[in-house]
């Protein structure tokens, strides 16, 4: 099955690593990058991601402008028919438990994966979630 | 000489107070009043009084009320009651609970005011220093807090990118591919660095001495100019310097570098690559032992909602990767050692204005 992802993360580095490691483990997976946010909020809520749905969306937690807590809190306002489509996953370099356990308070969110994302990380989560 | 200590007397007898204020006028300076209200109003006019003196003894109410109602209002100044022998319970009552620190009998005598004043003043700056001291601590805290949970972001943030990258790059063939990874490397790792040296920027602001020398403004800036100059050319942004300098400047050298360097990388970094026509222009006039520094760029601006925490440690108002959240914190405590001011104009999409005044040390 073609998988399609979002990569919600600040870091131009971390949506490369993130690209690569999805692809050379889903080849026929679609990624779209986006390095805030409030972009990535609004295609979803606008129905503009240009991916084919369902999607899994790995998201980063701190970001200037719009965070991930903040991103998450508008995200579940959003109807029922849109948030039914996407499958959250919180990628993140934090070490901050408070930041971690609040991350997994929300409802949307199915886990949280540590960075540096590697294709075992990827292949647990997606097992243990039966993704792909 | 430094200002004398200031002492209120607060008694309902007129002569008293007399008697008071000619024996301690020359070494202190004494308010004195017959009226528990007119009491507060000299507390609240003047808060740096250090000693309260008050009878208790008087009409409507006694020292040992006055003082605790005091202590809820004014609790800095040191409180001492004037008595004689037959009020001794309610003197020892108003010590233990704490309203007042001593009691001088009646009728005093100078050695007795001069080595109550004296204790007192002691105990006086001893408690002022130790809440100044805990305030101090408390910034300190709060701002370790906040490096420590900045440290998972910026520090480590970079890092596990590098780290993921030199993970991906065992499966990655394509050279270009490669090439662009390495572009991204460098990145996180130049975003790293400066961010370390941020850190040290704040470390010396913190706990630096000044160093006041005579600054030459168009030498001090052609110092720094060289640093963006490649950047100015690059991204093909008008960079003017116009220093107007006709008097002498005193100031801290290392800290006007950090205070331009870090409004001048924001300036660059912060244009709108679209846009035609960028400019970042810096204008200096030194005038009226005041110098004033504008810093303009046509950048992308600041949202409204954003300006009141553009000061704040760590805050960022800007989604490009490249800020720390370091550098107007920085800014400001730098200003602050130097006496100077700050104020930002912007507007988004088409520019951003700081204006910085510093005086001549």
């Amino acid at each position: 099955m073609a998988l399609s992802l979002i990569v919600i993360d600040e870091s131009q580095l971390d949506c490369f690593i993130a690209q690569k490691i999805i692809q050379f483990a889903y080849a026929d997976s679609t990624v779209k990058l986006h390095n805030n946010a409030l972009t990535a909020f609004e295609a979803i809520r606008d129905g503009n991601t240009g991916l084919a749905l369902p999607a899994v969306i790995f998201l980063d937690l701190q970001m200037p402008i719009m965070n991930g807590f903040e991103f998450l809190e508008a995200y579940e306002r959003l109807p029922d028919e849109i948030t039914d489509q996407y499958r959250i996953f919180i990628l993140s370099s934090t070490l901050n438990k408070n930041d971690i356990s609040r991350g997994r308070t929300y409802r949307t969110v199915l886990g949280v994966v540590e960075k540096p994302l590697t294709k075992e990380k990827l292949e647990d989560v997606f097992h243990k979630y039966s993704i792909g | 000489m430094s200002e004398k200590i200031k002492i209120l007397y607060v008694d309902d007898e007129p002569d008293n107070l007399i008697g008071f204020k000619a024996t301690l006028r020359i070494n202190y300076q004494v308010f004195v009043t017959d009226k528990v209200d007119e009491a507060f109003n000299i507390l609240d006019r003047n808060p740096d009084i250090r000693v309260v003196f008050c009878d208790q003894r008087m009409p409507g109410k006694t020292g040992v009320e006055f003082f605790e109602e005091m202590r809820a209002k004014h609790p800095a100044p040191v409180r001492i009651l004037l008595t004689g022998y037959s009020d001794a319970e309610s003197t020892i009552a108003a010590i233990n609970k704490g309203n007042i620190f001593r009691y001088c009998q009646k009728p005093w005598t100078e050695p007795d005011i001069f080595s109550a004043i004296e204790e007192a003043n002691k105990f006086y700056m001893a408690t002022s220093m130790l809440t100044v001291k805990n305030n101090e601590l408390q910034t300190a805290y709060e701002e370790l807090n906040k490096f420590a949970y900045s440290v998972s972001h910026d520090i480590r943030g970079p890092l596990t990118g590098i780290l993921g990258a030199i993970n991906v790059a065992h499966d990655i063939d394509d050279i270009n591919e490669m090439k662009e990874m390495l572009v991204l490397m460098e990145k996180s790792i130049s975003k790293l660095d400066s961010y370390i040296i941020s850190m040290h920027d704040y470390y010396s602001l913190q706990r630096g001495e000044l160093k006041i020398s005579e600054i030459n403004l168009a030498q001090l800036m052609d110092e720094l100019k060289p640093l963006y100059e490649v950047s100015s050319k690059v991204n093909e942004v008008g960079f003017e310097v116009q220093v107007t300098q006709t008097q002498t400047f005193r100031s801290d050298r290392e800290l006007l570098k950090l205070i331009f360097n870090n409004l001048l990388s924001n300036a660059f970094k912060y244009q709108d690559k679209r846009k035609i026509n960028k400019r970042v222009d810096v204008i200096i006039e030194v005038e009226h032992n005041m110098a004033t520094v504008y810093v303009k760029d046509t950048g992308v601006g600041i949202l409204g909602n954003h300006i009141g925490e553009i000061f704040n440690l760590f805050y960022r108002a800007n989604s490009q990767e490249v800020g720390s959240g370091f550098g107007l914190y920085n800014v400001k405590g730098a200003l602050l050692k130097l006496n100077g001011q700050i104020e930002v104009n912007s507007i988004m999409d088409q520019g951003t204005t700081f204006k910085v005044t510093i005086p001549s040390l």
